[in-house]
């Protein structure tokens, strides 16, 4: 008990100290695993808000449709509705496939389905705002009037016929907007399409108005919702086609708007805890002399090396904890929002799943023990006296290197000279610019690319949700990593001044000047960040090319040219003031400190 | 008072540290004036100032109040940059703890200064080259100052203090950190180098070192409170430091 109390206040005591670090590491690792969280929660959250849209609405387990109309068909489907198995149905219904046109001439493809102005036993639409169906009114599905702006008491141009929006709905018998079509004209492929419901009798008057192609539905709730495939293949009919939907079939759908967003957000999650790992790495190794001297302490006072190890890795393990609990709460309330980008589904999606909650656990401690756990070793190893009077790790000597600097001017010769110092920190400065301008060659691609709108004919006067939905939440992760990518170049231009203030200072005592010093600073951080932003492009392209659709097309090169010329150059700007800072400050003090 | 032969001149020279009542007057209405070729020790006790006079004199701090000239040029309103540049060409720095860069050989330390100064990366490596001869350390040029001992340590960094052919040299505690031997290399090697016309400022508590100067000033308190001129050191350069043998002996 009295070990826990004394690492608690050692702990708490050294966060208080260096409250700027503890808050990096809690951000970055709240950020890579709420990410993480995300991607891996989408499909479950995906399934559970389609679940509970299918328990508000009585969804069906199979929708049986056909693409002809007339006696035969009707009679297969009412015998259908009659089989053994099913338990209850709706049905037959006529989906009538047209145009809709809003006030403000946006114009799509529509279904329409008539149904009963009393509601049936199975899919019952749930009105989520104004009332269900009345003559002379048709309701919109909620996904589809989100997306047309269309709200209840607006008027609607239905194959030329006007119509009041008398309400507002979802259903879990189709799919999401904009796959309401299950089935196109006459049995063929479906387009986008949104969905409207009229009453039977305005739904066949549409129909014979402008003689516009008409397919028969019949909704099936049967014994067991778990045997659609065993229903579907015991009532094959050779001589009527029927096409079968499962409920089952209808939420794997819904996951199909979300085919880009799990790989962005996973990825995305991977790049964010590796710029977490390096950001906190670069930190720890500035204060490894310390921590050595606090082993040093500890073992002196008789600590054994496991609380010398709890005590050093407790800090970072600890806000690594707390950031996954941020994380996962974060991506608990943005899950519902992301996982359902049309409006279509209604309900709250559960908190995310043990394996998920494991998986981002295990990341936030890698993220701590990986970036820690060097430093913290070489604390433990080191001799009791030798850890009390540690100094900094001093760098090899590199002729060539150094004879190469020498024929540059003098800013970048000491910016050479201070990268060959801490060639790990340039590595790891090379990694977190690679990352930035990975994420940036992403974003740029997901904006080149070009996509069919779900307006009529593919007009993008209504945009592609799935591609909107994916540019957004690129654009999110993309913010996320470079203001992760920010932060590190600060924290690796002030730890790098940090650790050469000695040597700065006795350069400005040889005549180097402020500025000389100052650029010196900021040219070691971009000298390892230009290969970073060179390699950054094709590993951005080929990691894109892992998960792009076979017709995608690259960002054009002068956009890439761009991304890296703009990466170097906010890389530039970011160094500036913190070197500039770092070289202001008065040369005899900085020498009277190394003497101390 | 002739300006134009000093190579470096202090007037009314007021340096303050701290606030309030902690506020110390570490240099305190100093006047002082170096010709050229002469080597001026400062002794006094520990804080008296001496290290901060040093710093004023070499532009390393700036004064609270008063004037500072070198080799002609008032300095204490130049901006840094200025400053820098006038170290470059005018002022060279010996450290009582050496202040050598740690990755680089002796010799890159040594050049180091004249590639600031523009010099070519051969006209610094030749300069190095003679001056680490100079200084007995032809055969050391490619150690780190991690494998010298400290009397070579300090000559590297006098070697450094030269190579840009200063007008003075402003030493501080030279000696502060060596043995007796490394002592006598140094003071040998500064004894040449003042018979050659070298103007030096050293800053020290050893007497030995205060006998080999022309001029010895003592400080207390931030102030002058003596001012002497050494005879034998005038004469014959190498007197103080036979003296010097003499007293070790």
């Amino acid at each position: 008990m009295g070990s826990i109390v004394l690492v608690a206040r050692l702990v708490l005591a050294d966060v208080r100290r260096h409250q700027a670090q503890a808050a990096m590491l809690l951000l970055a690792v709240t950020v890579a695993t709420a990410t993480m969280a995300l991607g891996l929660s989408l499909r479950s959250v995906s399934e559970a808000l389609y679940e509970q849209t299918r328990t508000a609405t009585a969804g069906p387990d199979l929708v049986a449709l056909s693409g002809e109309t007339g006696p035969a068909v009707t009679s297969a489907l009412t015998e259908l509705a009659g089989s053994p198995g099913v338990a209850a149905h709706h049905g037959p219904y006529r989906i009538v496939y047209a145009d809709l046109t809003t006030r403000d001439a946006t114009s799509s493809r529509v279904v329409v389905h008539g149904f009963a102005e009393k509601p049936a036993a199975v899919n019952r639409p749930l009105v989520t705002s104004g009332q269900w169906i009345r003559p002379g009114g048709t309701v919109l599905e909620r996904g589809f009037a989100t997306a047309l702006h269309v709200g209840v008491g607006d008027r609607v141009t239905i194959a030329g016929r006007p119509y009041p929006v008398v309400g507002i709905a979802v259903t879990a018998a189709t799919s999401i907007y904009p796959g309401a079509s299950q089935i196109g004209p006459y049995g063929g492929p479906s387009d986008y399409s949104g969905l409207a419901w009229m009453t039977r009798s305005d739904a066949r008057a549409l129909a014979s108005s402008h003689d516009l192609p008409v397919t028969l539905a019949v909704d099936l709730e049967l014994r067991d919702p778990a045997a659609t495939q065993a229903f579907r293949d015991a009532h094959h009919d050779s001589t009527v086609r029927i096409n079968f939907r499962s409920w089952q079939f209808t939420a794997q759908q819904d996951l199909a708007m979300l085919k880009g967003s799990r790989p962005i957000l996973v990825v995305g999650s991977w790049l964010l805890s590796f710029l977490a790992i390096t950001g906190v790495a670069a930190l720890a190794a500035g204060r490894a002399v310390q921590q050595t001297r606090r082993a040093g302490l500890l073992k002196a006072v008789g600590a054994g090396p496991g609380l010398i190890a709890t005590v050093l890795l407790t800090e970072y393990l600890a806000l690594a904890l707390a950031g996954d609990a941020l994380g996962l709460l974060v991506a608990r309330l943005t899950a519902p929002a992301i996982a359902s980008p049309t409006a279509s589904r209604i309900g709250d999606a559960a908190g995310p799943t043990g394996a998920t909650v494991v998986t981002a656990t295990v990341l936030a401690v890698a993220v701590a023990v990986l970036s820690t756990l060097r430093p913290t070793l070489r604390a433990m190893r080191t001799a009791t006296v030798t850890a009390l009077t540690a100094t900094p790790h001093q760098p090899r000597h590199r002729p060539h290197l150094t004879a190469l600097s020498a024929l540059l001017p003098t800013p970048l010769l000491l910016g050479l000279r201070l990268t060959a110092r801490r060639p790990g920190r340039a590595l790891l400065q090379a990694c977190s610019t690679a990352t930035t301008v990975i994420a940036i060659v992403a974003l740029l691609t997901m904006h080149a690319q070009q996509e069919r709108g779900y307006g009529l004919n593919g007009s993008p006067v209504l945009p592609n949700l799935r591609g909107e939905h994916d540019r957004r939440l690129m654009l999110a992760v993309a913010i996320l990593l470079i203001a992760l990518a920010v932060v590190n170049t600060i924290t690796f231009t002030w730890t790098t001044a940090v650790e050469a203030r000695a040597n700065m200072a006795i350069a400005r005592t040889l005549g180097a000047t402020p500025g000389q010093v100052s650029a010196g600073l900021s040219i070691a951080q971009l000298l390892p960040g230009l290969p970073g932003a060179v390699l950054g492009v094709p590993l951005g392209s080929g990691l894109l090319s892992l998960f792009a659709a076979r017709n995608a097309v690259e960002a054009p090169s002068s956009w890439l040219l761009a991304a890296v010329l703009a990466t170097l150059l906010a890389t530039a700007a970011l160094t500036a003031l913190p070197a500039r800072l770092a070289a202001r400050r008065p040369v005899a003090r900085a020498l009277s400190a190394e003497t101390a | 008072m002739n300006v134009s032969r000093a190579a470096v001149r202090a007037c009314g020279l007021v340096r303050t540290h701290g606030e309030g009542q902690s506020r110390v007057r570490a240099v305190d209405e100093v006047d002082l004036e170096v010709p050229e070729g002469q080597m001026l020790a400062v002794m006094g006790p520990s804080g008296c100032g001496k290290s901060t006079l040093l710093h004023l004199l070499g532009g390393l701090e700036r004064p609270t109040d008063g004037q500072v000239w070198v080799a002609g040029r008032r300095i204490d309103t130049l901006s840094e940059r200025a400053l820098a540049r006038m170290r470059r060409r005018s002022v060279g720095f010996v450290f009582q703890a050496f202040h050598l860069m740690e990755e680089l050989s002796a010799s890159e330390n040594v050049e180091l200064p004249a590639l600031l100064a523009g010099r070519s990366r051969r006209q610094a490596r030749r300069r190095a080259g003679l001056l680490l001869e100079r200084v007995g350390l032809a055969d050391r040029a490619r150690h780190l100052p991690s494998q010298l001992s400290g009397g070579q340590r300090q000559r590297v960094a006098v070697a450094r203090a030269l190579v840009n052919d200063p007008l003075v040299v402003l030493a501080d505690e030279p000696t502060g950190n060596l043995d007796t031997a490394a002592t006598l290399d140094v003071l040998r090697i500064f004894e040449e180098l003042r018979t050659a016309g070298q103007t030096f400022v050293i800053v020290t508590h050893d007497e030995r070192v205060a006998a080999t100067a022309d001029r010895l000033v003592s400080m207390r308190d931030g102030m002058f409170v003596d001012d002497t001129r050494l005879a034998g050191s005038t004469t014959t350069g190498l007197g103080g430091l036979g003296g010097l043998i003499g007293l070790e002996g």
